[in-house]
Parts: structure tokens; C-alpha cells; sequence
């Protein structure tokens, strides 16, 4: 009976935790990371990655998540296909010894209920640095089609390559690159 | 333009390695600026630095970025005299969101339709400038086989001489707002924005006719 008793209010506990903390699975298909280079102080670059995962948790009533995003750095795409090569290669991503570019956000602030920042670190080339996204827009809301919560919205954040060892063309290749994010995950 | 001698417009990253000091091309920057001044000097796309890029608000939520990745076309401008002549093709099919599935129904009869209508066009005629700048193209863009007025805002519009063509480059980058809507494009609108933000990126090279 207690023992009962003890699994219950256990459950009960569980119950309560996920009410409010949910895990959200980043939806690939309206997930990108963009990049902006400018060109000599003229025309803008603009690639992006193909490929990429990741898991959110976030609790709106706590004010507080965690979220992890995986890059495929063999997957960038500009559309130019010897300029994916030399990103590619050593002199930019040297995606065959670092095939991964990982961002990890544990400080959420919110307004509201709604995400503005993500702080926490990117690992690109093997080094990491701290890294805050900003979000521009932020909204969830039910998945006609799902029939699951989808949250999600635009972040963006100014890296500076160099920190990160990927120093090639530096300054006539831009040390700072814009980062667009867009991002969405469903809840599990 | 003053760009001469702080920063030529140089080559793409992959052909970097030949990049020379910026300043041993000022001279002849300048003089292909001021030679460009005489009278409407043709200008071809330069298709490694030339992209219609586009973006759509989902679900009131996040956007949707893709772009188109093959465009040709010649650009003549006089920027002393404020005259320009600019005819661009943009091949519908090369329509790229990284989501082949998603490609597919852009490109289908609903959408894009690249079928009955494999390109889109964007010609003008007329600018507004500031000095030898220009600030908004002022033209018509034909996609869907249905033609609208187009307003393209310049920024970092720049000219100098691209080391690795050793010929005069000018390029910046240019927005407009289109309604898909007014192109017949109406599908899934509960789901995506009417609204669609065009970034273009270009850049010419003078004096070729093609590249």
C-alpha cells in the first residue's frame, strides 16, 4: 500500500514536471542555419546547411530551457558548388575533421512567454566559444496538420570566425558573419 | 567613387589565394570609373556573386528562406548621366530551399508553375540616385507569366576593379517586397505569408558579354 502510495504521488510528480517542462524536437524541414558574408564591402553572400538536428526543453512557467543543435558542416550550400568545396575544405570548415558544429543554449530569457534570447556556446572547428542567439520573432502555436505544439521562431547572432581558428581571407573575407536561424520544433 | 582607393572588389573565396594588395589597382580603378561616367557601359552578371534569395514568413512564426540559383542578364548604367538599362532572366527550375520535396511543390502548376512559365524576368529602365548611387530601381517583374511593378532599394552599391578579371566589377545588394498573390501564387496562404522579401545579391562585370 505505501509503496502504492509512493508510486503514485511519484507519477503525480512526473505528471505535474512535464505539464510544464516539454520537450520539442527541432523540425528539419523548417530549420536552416543562413549565413551572411559581405563581399568586399559590396554584395551580400548568403549560404546555408542542409542538414541538421536537435532536441529543445523549455518550461514557459519557470522561465527556463535548454536547447542543442547539430550542424552537419559537410551539408553548407551557397548554390555555387566550388565555393561549397573551399568552404569545405581546411581553409574555412574542414568538414572532413570536424564534421559537426554544435550550439548549446541553457539561458533562456523570455518575455513574457515568449523566447528572446538563447545564451550558451558554439563549437565550431573544435573550439568553443559563448554564443547568444536573438530572437527577432518568437510564437508557438498548433500544428493544423500535426495536431501537436510547434513553437518556434528567428533567431540571429554575429560570430567572429577567427575566435574559432577559421581565420583564412581574414579581412578581406570577413572576420563577422551573421548568422540567420530559423527554427521550429515540435512537441513530443 | 572613393572606393578605388580603399578596396577593389575582389575575386570569390575559392580563387582567393591570387588576391593582390587592393592598393596597387587604385589607378586603374579610378580610371575605369571615370571612364564608366561617359556613356552607358555594358555590364554582365557575374553568376558566382548573383542570387535571388527569398523569405517568407511561416505560420506567423519563422521564415522561410530559398532562393533561385541560376539568373543571366546585362546591366548597362551611366551613373553621370543617372541612366540604366537592366534586363535579368531568372530560370524558375532552379528554385533551391534545401527541402527537395518543398522544391518540388514550388516549381509545381499551384506555385511557380516552371512548366508554362520556366523563367521570370525583371527589367527597368529608370532609378533614383544620389550622386553616381543608385538608391531604387524602379522596373517590372514578370513571374508566372504576370508582370508588376517592382521597386529594388540598393545598399553597399560599390564599383571597382576585380583583380582575378582585371576588369571594373560593380555590385551591392538590392530588396523589394512582392504579394505572391499578385501573381496567382494563392496556395496554402493560411500557412505562408502573402508577403515575400526578396534579397538579391549582384554583382557585374564590365564590358563582357556574358560570363
Amino acid at each position: 500500500m505505501k509503496k502504492t502510495l509512493l508510486a503514485a504521488s511519484l507519477f503525480a510528480i512526473a505528471v505535474t514536471a512535464q505539464a510544464q517542462s516539454a520537450t520539442y524536437s527541432v523540425d528539419p524541414t523548417h530549420t536552416f542555419v543562413t549565413f551572411e558574408a559581405k563581399h568586399f564591402g559590396t554584395s551580400t553572400n548568403r549560404g546555408r546547411f542542409d542538414r541538421k538536428e536537435g532536441t529543445i526543453t523549455f518550461d514557459r512557467s519557470a522561465k527556463t530551457g535548454k536547447a542543442e543543435i547539430t550542424i552537419d558542416t559537410s551539408s553548407i550550400n551557397t548554390g555555387v558548388m566550388p565555393f561549397d568545396g573551399h568552404l569545405k575544405s581546411k581553409d574555412f570548415f574542414n568538414a572532413a575533421a570536424f564534421p559537426t558544429a554544435t550550439f548549446s543554449g541553457d539561458k533562456f530569457t523570455f518575455s513574457g512567454d515568449k523566447v528572446t534570447a538563447v545564451a550558451g556556446t558554439l563549437t565550431l572547428l573544435g573550439k568553443t566559444q559563448p554564443a547568444t542567439l536573438t530572437a527577432s520573432n518568437f510564437n508557438c502555436f498548433d500544428h493544423p496538420m500535426l495536431k501537436r505544439e510547434v513553437c518556434g521562431g528567428d533567431f540571429e547572432t554575429t560570430i567572429q570566425r577567427s575566435t574559432y581558428g577559421m581565420t583564412y581571407g581574414v579581412p578581406g573575407i570577413p572576420d563577422n558573419i551573421r548568422l540567420l536561424i530559423q527554427i521550429e520544433a515540435v512537441k513530443q | 567613387m572613393g572606393l578605388a582607393s580603399s578596396s577593389a572588389l575582389a575575386v570569390d573565396p575559392p580563387a582567393a589565394a591570387d588576391q593582390r594588395p587592393a592598393t596597387a589597382a587604385a589607378p586603374s580603378a579610378a580610371a575605369a570609373a571615370s571612364a564608366a561616367s561617359a556613356a552607358l557601359q555594358p555590364y554582365a552578371l557575374d553568376a558566382g556573386h548573383t542570387a535571388v534569395h527569398w523569405e517568407v514568413l511561416h505560420m506567423g512564426t519563422s521564415t522561410i528562406r530559398g532562393r533561385f540559383e541560376r539568373a543571366a542578364g546585362a546591366v548597362a548604367f551611366d551613373a553621370a548621366a543617372r541612366q540604366i538599362d537592366i534586363g535579368i532572366t531568372i530560370d524558375a527550375a532552379s528554385v533551391s530551399t534545401g527541402l527537395g520535396a518543398f522544391d518540388t511543390l514550388l516549381k509545381g502548376a499551384s506555385l511557380l508553375a516552371v512548366k508554362a512559365h520556366p523563367q521570370a524576368f525583371f527589367t527597368s529602365r529608370r532609378a533614383t540616385w544620389d550622386g553616381v548611387v543608385p538608391r531604387e530601381i524602379h522596373g517590372e517583374i514578370t513571374l508566372r507569366g504576370v508582370s508588376q511593378p517592382l521597386t529594388l532599394r540598393a545598399s553597399r552599391w560599390k564599383c571597382g576593379l576585380n583583380l582575378l578579371f582585371r576588369r571594373e566589377v560593380c555590385g551591392g545588394d538590392f530588396d523589394a517586397v512582392l504579394k505572391r498573390s499578385d501573381f496567382g501564387m494563392t496556395l496554402a496562404l493560411g500557412f505562408a505569408a502573402d508577403e515575400v522579401q526578396l534579397r538579391v545579391q549582384v554583382e557585374a562585370v564590365r564590358g563582357e558579354s556574358s560570363r
